[in-house]
Parts: C-alpha cells; structure tokens; sequence
C-alpha cells in the first residue's frame, strides 16, 4: 500500500493543489500562496470596533496638580464649568473658557498627542456643520464663493459651537478622565448619588473588558473561517449572531456573580470604601476653579448686558 | 467522649436542573471540624451542584441540609451559612466584581456589617497572608489568571470563615502560584472541601478523597503516596515533579 | 446618535436631564437588587456590542442597539443607557457632560416605547416574531434619529437642514438595526429563550431570566 504511493506520480496529485514547480521540476503541494491572499483580504475589511483593541485608560496615571486633587471637587467644577460654557454666547466668553480647560489640561501634565486623539472624534461632526451651517443659516453674507453664500451668522454659529464642544471636551478629559473610575463612584456615593445607581456605574464597568475579550475571542473564530464583513445579508446575520451570543453569555455570568455576591453576604446594601489617597491640591484646585468660573460668569453677564 | 457534630450532613439529596435527570441522586456527605478533603469526580458529575446547595443557591428537590448544627431551608437560613462558610468559584472573573482589589476584599467583611476602618484592616491583614500586599490598588481585570485566584481566596478568606469550599482552585494556574496554593491550604488550620482534577495537588493538600458517580459520593481509602512511571520529553535534565 | 456638547441650547439640555432623570428614577425603582447585577452586566453587554462595525456600502457605522437593550430591560433601558454614556464619555470622551441627559433621552425612550410596543410580539411564531424584531430594529433608531432631529430644530430653528441631512443619513441605519434586531432575537429564541423578559409568564418589568431556583428577590414574599 506504502509503496503504491510513494509510486505516485507528482502530476496525478488533486487539481486543486496550488504548487510551485520545485528548481528539480517536482511540483510540491504549497498552500501557502491561498491562505496569504486570506490574510490580507480579511485585513483589508476587519470588523472594527473603535478603539480596537484594548480599551484604555491613559490620563488616569499621573502625579501632578489636578491628579492630587479631590474628585468630588474635581466633578462638581467639571459640571459647573460645562454647564457654563454650554450656555454661553458671547465669544470672548467661549475663548476665555477654552482657555481655562486648556490650563487644566496642561496642569493635568497629559500627553499632549494622546489629548489631541480624544479631541478628534468629534472633528468628523465639526467638520459637518461647517458645510452645511454657513451655508444653510439665513443672514448677511461673511464671504462669497462663487455662487455659494457663507452667512456671517453661519460662521459665527459655527465657530461658537466648535469652541463650546473642545471646551467641554478638554474639561471632560482633565478632570473627569485622570480620575479611576472606581474614585469616581466613591465620588459620586458620597455626593449622594443614589448607591444603586453608582452600583450599576461600577459593576458595567467592570464587565466590559471581561465582555470586549470574550467579543475579541468571538470575531477571532469567525475570522478564522474566513468571515469578512460586507454590505450583506450574511454579514448583518452574522454580527447579529456575534451580539445576541455577547447578551446570551453576560446574562449567564450576570448569574454567576450574583451567586457570588451572595456568598460573600450581599443583603442589598451598597458599602463604598470612600476616598482612599491622600489629596492634598484641593485648596488650590478649588481657588483656581472658582476663579475661573467667576470670570467666566462675569464675561458672560457684562456681554450680555452691553449691546 | 461525646460525638462530635457534623459541621455539614447531607442526607438524601436530589437536584435536576430543569428538564433534566436528576444529577444528584439520593447524596449523603458527613464533613466534621478539621476534616481536608478531596473531591475528584468526572466534568459534569454535579461537584459544583453540590457546593451550590451547601451554600444555599440552589434547593434541592429532596432531602435534608443541615450546616453548622442547624437545618437550613429558608433563604434566611442560608444568610447565616454564607457568613460562615467561604465559597472559592471555578471562574475567578465571576468573583472579582469591584474595580480594585482592596475593594473587593472589603465586599465581603462590610457586608458583614465591619466599619470602613476595621474592614480596609481585615482586608489589608489578608491580602498580606497571602502574600498580596502590593495588589491592593491594583485593577482586577487586568491580573493574570493565577493572580486573580489568589486575589479571590482572599475576597473569601477576609470573611474569616469556618469552612471553605474550593471549586477547581488548581485551575490554569502556574507552578508559581500552584505551591503558593498548596502552602496557604496547609497553613490554613480550617476545614476545606476541594474539588480537582490534579491528584498531585489533592495528595499534597488533603487527608481524604470522596469521587462522585451516578449523583452519589463515595470516599476513597486514605491518600497513599506512591510513584507513578511515565515519560516526557527532556527528561534526562534534571527536575522535579 | 450622539449629539456633541455646544450645539443644543440651555433649555433642551435642561429638559433633557430632566427626562432622563426621571427615566432612570423609574427604572432604578423597577429593579430589586437582585436584578442591578444582571441590569449591569447587560449594560457592558450593549456598551461593548455598540463599538462594533457594521458596513454600509463604502463606509461603516456602528450598531445602535437601543431595541435590542428596551426588549431585554424595559424602564431599565434608562439607567443601563445612561451608565453606558457616562463610560463612554469617561472611557472615549464620546458625547459629554452636559448632553448627557438629552443623549439618554434619545436612545431610551425610544427603547422603552419599543418594549411596549413589540415585546408582545416576541413570543408568537416565527414570522411575527421576525417582523416584530425588525420593526423594533427600526422603530428604536426612526424615533432616536426623530427626537435627535427634534432637539435639534428646538434648540435652534436654523439647523432645520442640519437636523434633516441627519435624519436622512440615519434611514440606512434604521434598516440594518432592524435586520439585525431579527436575527438577534431569533439567536436568542433558539438558543436561550429565557432571556427574554416575560418568557414562562415571569413578571416582565423583571427584566428577564429568574436567577435560579431559589426565589432571592429582596422584595419578594418568602413562602
């Protein structure tokens, strides 16, 4: 039997065998070539989930000003700080806020590539109504392209908006983002949030790197036989199975840490460590702030007032 | 001399899961104080069925549970067993569900009605027993898979309980951590009840072994040390088993 | 179906805490504490599950998920979406601080609309069943993109073209939700149908599967 197939000849091999005909004119079976061609078709088209494929946490690790400082003041400023600027109008108001959150993310001492990336998911929105605003917006025309009306009071819209959103943005990344979000719960409990909210806050938390891992585990097999996404029927199916076996498998775990909690005494009340590292910026912090919110307050009234 | 009262019996015990034959039939389990035993039984034989019922999740059909000289029935009941008795899970993710670990330490002794102060000192005296001082800030998710073993021993261990339960503690861990385990069971003057697969690891942790067939318990003679022959690669470098 | 902060006017972001407050008070009351674990991990569940990609010809968008989160949750669509933002404002500086309210209005009330609306339908045969998935699919994102519209012209009648341009963008969205919506649901029918709240004649504003034999509900009688 052996023998019959070592007689073989190379050329009686199965058609379908793609192979390189060797220096000595064998022809050997090589299926390297077909899954090279895989590989790259399905990095051509991955199945993104943005930011893929670790979630991180990058401004939570520091040891300067802001990062010294209390975070219940530090979310008690960010809300009031935003909710300022979101309602402002007058533009020295708005250049005057971004300024302040341009101060607080240097104090932050972030990285400045990294605060930037952040920055830039909203520029796809930005660059949104920059189209279509100024030239949508009724009003005494600001400049004229071609047969195109850019209305002054489109632009002014337009530039009020985008600094408002980098504003609220830059405050959302210095004060809220270089806090753990375990230290923010503790925050919140303590500024009395309702426990079973900031429960619900912590323990979604939690899951979500357990869950996004076990996601990653799922798109890899189906990568693995050679699902590449697509504007189908077959693709939609797919995720639409990839989503419902994510819910199947947190509920089934969602079971399993509830037993836990049993276990270990749960009986429906929500304990919080509270504030476990020293803080020592926090008269600082709250001087700087509170300055910044009266001129800011101030700008705002005092534009207001005068035509 | 008075006998001694068992710390758990089990009499008669039946459990199916919904829609299926019963998985424990007519079980019996007698553990007294001090005993360490092993547990060793097939993949789908009902070994975590069974912790699950001691620690009062799940009612069985029929029979009696009686835990710490009392019978237990009602969820209120079982309250007062979970105080005392410490449940160590298969999957350490299920048990880690706080974002640091002091924190989840802590879960179990403020629940136990512990202050802030006294249960942040529990957990820290933990957390040093088993060598984890360094790990209190540290995130959950983000430890390996032997560190969050050794981290859910502690959630349960800070509870200071009379009796611990151990489901597969030996699972995907490291030699590392593995003898970090068997020295902390052996160091531990308390009575346990783990299931494993490993015999190495049950010899050199436990006094007894039970196997469970056809929903039933049976116990094995006394652990016998003995030498097995086999073979692998690289063998003739030294090593140790 | 986000709106970014500086476009909305102090009184629609005003109203729309206001909502949302009130939406997530109602729902934190319908979950005992047994249930917030399940509520929680969901809520990862979503949040995770709406990072992903779905092609539309050239360009990709990602799933919106807010029928699928309403069939499951119910009124607790509105905490577990609001906690879902408020991590992807932590964790990706996605949305913000002060749209926060408005955004859970968005994509809850829309999501608790659909629960009532369609959750009958999931446990009739299949083909009704399908068609009521697909149209939850499609209803939570028409009444997302609606009250997104909505907000916008209320805030500033000016960006009536801008509210329309993404209205209109959002109809391809609409489509493959519903689709997916299905097949979702259909998923979960064969393979895990207690899941789904009310399945078995199980108190629906549960939010879904009882967790085990031994009834462990706070609130509930003890026999």
């Amino acid at each position: 039997m052996v023998r019959e197939r070592n007689h073989r000849a190379p050329e009686a091999k199965a058609p379908n065998h793609r192979g390189r005909k060797n220096d000595d004119g064998r022809q050997t079976c090589n299926s390297q070539p077909a899954t090279r061609n895989l590989a790259q078709k399905t990095k051509h088209k991955t199945l993104n989930t943005k930011p893929n494929p670790m979630i991180t946490e990058p401004f939570t690790v520091g040891n300067s000003f802001v990062h010294r400082v209390d975070p219940r003041l530090k979310l008690v400023f960010a809300v009031m700080l935003s909710c300022i600027v979101a309602v402002a109008d007058s533009l020295s108001t708005l250049f005057a806020g971004l300024a302040i959150a341009l101060l607080l993310i240097v104090l932050a001492r972030l990285d400045g590539w990294a605060v930037l990336k952040r920055l830039a998911v909203v520029f796809g929105f930005m660059a949104f109504i920059w189209v279509v605003l100024p030239l949508t917006y009724p009003g005494v025309p600001l400049v004229e392209v071609g047969p195109l009306q850019l209305s002054r009071p489109g632009v002014l819209l337009c530039l009020k908006i985008t600094l408002k959103s980098i504003t609220i943005l830059s405050i959302l990344i210095a004060l809220v983002a270089t806090t753990t979000l375990s230290a923010i719960g503790n925050a919140l409990h303590s500024l009395g949030v309702p426990g079973k909210l900031v429960y619900l806050l912590v323990m979604t938390y939690r899951y979500i790197f357990v869950i996004e891992n076990e996601y990653q585990r799922l798109i890899r097999a189906a990568r693995i036989r050679g699902f590449q996404p697509g504007t189908n029927i077959h693709s939609y199916k797919t995720v639409a199975f990839l989503t419902g076996m994510i819910f199947i498998r947190a509920s089934a775990r969602a079971e399993n840490v509830y037993r836990a909690m049993l276990c270990r005494g749960f009986n429906g009340e929500f304990h919080t460590l509270g504030p476990v590292a020293p803080y020592t910026r926090n008269k600082a912090f709250t001087v700087l702030t509170s300055a910044a919110f009266i001129i800011i307050l101030g700008l705002e009234i005092w534009n207001q007032s005068s035509p | 001399m008075e006998p001694k009262q068992p710390i758990i019996n089990l009499e008669g015990i039946y459990y199916s899961y919904p829609g299926t034959p019963p998985i424990l039939k007519d079980l019996g389990l007698t553990i007294f104080k001090g005993n360490r035993i092993g547990l060793v039984a097939p993949n789908g034989s009902g070994k975590t069925t069974l912790f699950h019922i001691i620690m009062g999740l799940l009612k069985p059909s029929a029979g009696r549970v009686n835990i710490l000289g009392k019978d237990r029935q009602t969820e209120q009941d079982f309250k007062d067993v979970r105080r005392r008795i410490g449940l160590l899970f298969q999957d350490a993710d299920d048990q880690l569900f706080s974002p640091t670990v002091l924190e989840d330490v802590a879960f179990g002794p403020l629940n136990l009605g512990k202050s802030k102060e006294e249960a942040i000192a529990t957990s820290r005296k933990t957390l040093e027993f088993l060598g984890l001082d360094d790990f209190e800030d540290r995130i959950t998710y983000k430890l390996s898979g032997g560190e969050k073993r050794l981290v859910s021993l502690a959630t349960v261990l800070a509870m200071e309980p009379e009796v611990l339960l151990l489901d597969e503690p030996g699972n995907a861990l490291d030699s590392g951590m593995r003898s970090r385990l068997i020295d902390v069971l052996n160091h531990l003057s308390i009575t346990f009840m783990l299931i494993s697969h490993e015999f190495d690891f049950i010899a050199e942790t436990t006094e007894r072994i039970f196997s469970m067939e056809h929903g039933k318990l049976f116990q094995d003679d006394e652990v016998h040390v003995h030498t097995h022959r086999h073979s692998h690669r690289v063998g003739r470098q030294p090593h140790e088993h | 179906m986000h709106i970014a902060e500086g476009v909305l006017s102090a009184p629609v972001l005003v109203g729309g805490a206001g909502l949302a407050l009130a939406g997530t008070a109602v729902g934190l009351k319908a979950i005992d504490y047994d249930r917030i674990t399940r509520v929680g991990i969901l809520s990862s569940a979503f949040f995770v599950a709406s990072l992903i990609h779905v092609n539309v010809g050239p360009s990709s968008t990602h799933l919106v998920l807010n029928g699928m989160v309403g069939l499951m949750l119910g009124w607790a669509a509105f905490p577990a979406i609001l906690v879902a933002l408020i991590l992807q404002a932590f964790l990706f500086q996605y949305g913000g601080i002060t749209v926060l309210g408005i955004n859970t209005v968005i994509m809850a009330l829309p999501a608790v609309i659909c629960y009532y609306a369609f959750r009958p339908l999931l446990f009739k045969a299949y083909k009704p069943a399908m068609v009521g998935a697909f149209a939850c699919g499609f209803c939570s994102v028409f009444l997302a993109a609606l009250i997104m519209g909505m907000s916008l012209i209320f805030a500033e009648e000016h960006f009536l073209e801008v509210a329309a341009l993404i209205f209109a963008a959002n109809l391809p969205v609409m489509i493959i939700e519903g689709i997916v919506t299905a097949f979702c649901i259909a998923f979960i029918k064969k393979v895990s149908p207690e899941m789904l709240p009310g399945y078995g004649g199980q108190r629906p504003e549960d939010g879904g599967q009882k967790t085990d034999d031994r009834a462990t509900g706070f609130q509930k009688a003890r026999k």
